[in-house]
């Protein structure tokens, strides 16, 4: 049975592709399950969409050589809407944000248009030196 | 999670690739290894056996993209079988549903191929 009433919160620190993307989801995989959902929940599997194409930019090109500090993530859900933060070290990324649907012969540029249609909200902010991401959605 | 992907002939010649894992900025050169190993000498047409994936992303697409165009590069063909519904989602999201005829089962998807 389905629970928006109990707050669920994660937090995790990564640096590695592999290891960041596999906290990504098993986070997901917890408010999941602390909410009861089930596999096919829509709202979540588009939250956890977006989340994987954000959370796959920050860390590609987030983390350029040489950088030794790690990704910040925090997931927080309560009242019946999830937020997601990460931060990262890598250049700003502002020319990219308002990016279109690449035609469907492009291989590549669709992670933040996809992102963007499917969250409530995408934030973004350069905070000094780092990248501050935002994801909220309504579940 | 590394992506795994095995591949074998069916019967009509036609390749079926069967990644399992996540078709993400992680697997997804694995995926268009495995293809353009498959396709070197042999038929150009490949069915991906989507039922082990539990996940894609933009650029997991992107790498079946660039595997669609290498393939109609050379007159061949690309099915897609049994995706799952975060899969299905992130198709029609992009539009690409237009682009990838996609299949229930690998057996529908090889049926006239």
């Amino acid at each position: 049975m389905r629970s928006n009433r109990e707050p669920f919160e994660f937090r995790a620190t990564f640096s590695e592709l592999d290891e960041g993307l596999d906290i990504l989801h098993r986070s997901v995989e917890g408010l999941r399950k602390a909410t009861g959902r089930g596999p096919d929940d829509m709202p979540l599997i588009l939250f956890e969409t977006a989340l994987g194409e954000i959370g796959g930019n920050v860390l590609t090109h987030g983390r350029p050589p040489g950088t030794e500090r790690p990704v910040d993530y925090a997931l927080h859900f309560e009242g019946g809407v999830v937020e997601a933060s990460l931060t990262d070290s890598g250049a700003p990324v502002h020319e990219h944000l308002g990016r279109e649907m690449p035609t469907h012969e492009s291989e590549a540029g669709r992670g933040l248009a996809m992102a963007r249609s499917l969250l409530d909200e995408l934030g973004y902010e350069r905070d000094g030196g780092v990248n501050r991401w935002r994801l909220v959605k309504r579940l | 999670m590394a992506l795994d992907v095995q591949t074998r002939q069916a019967d009509n010649g036609v390749t079926v690739v069967a990644p399992t894992g996540r078709l993400d900025v992680a697997g997804a050169p694995a995926l268009k290894d495995a293809i353009s190993e498959a396709v070197k000498n042999g038929p150009q047409r490949v069915v991906i056996d989507m039922e082990g994936v539990s996940f894609v992303d933009s650029t997991g697409l992107g790498s079946v993209i660039a595997v669609l165009k290498q393939l109609r590069s050379s007159q061949g063909e690309l099915r897609l079988a049994a995706p799952n519904q975060q899969v299905r989602v992130v198709l029609e999201l992009t539009t690409l549903d237009r682009v990838f005829p996609y299949y229930a089962t690998v057996e529908e998807a090889l049926t006239g191929f």
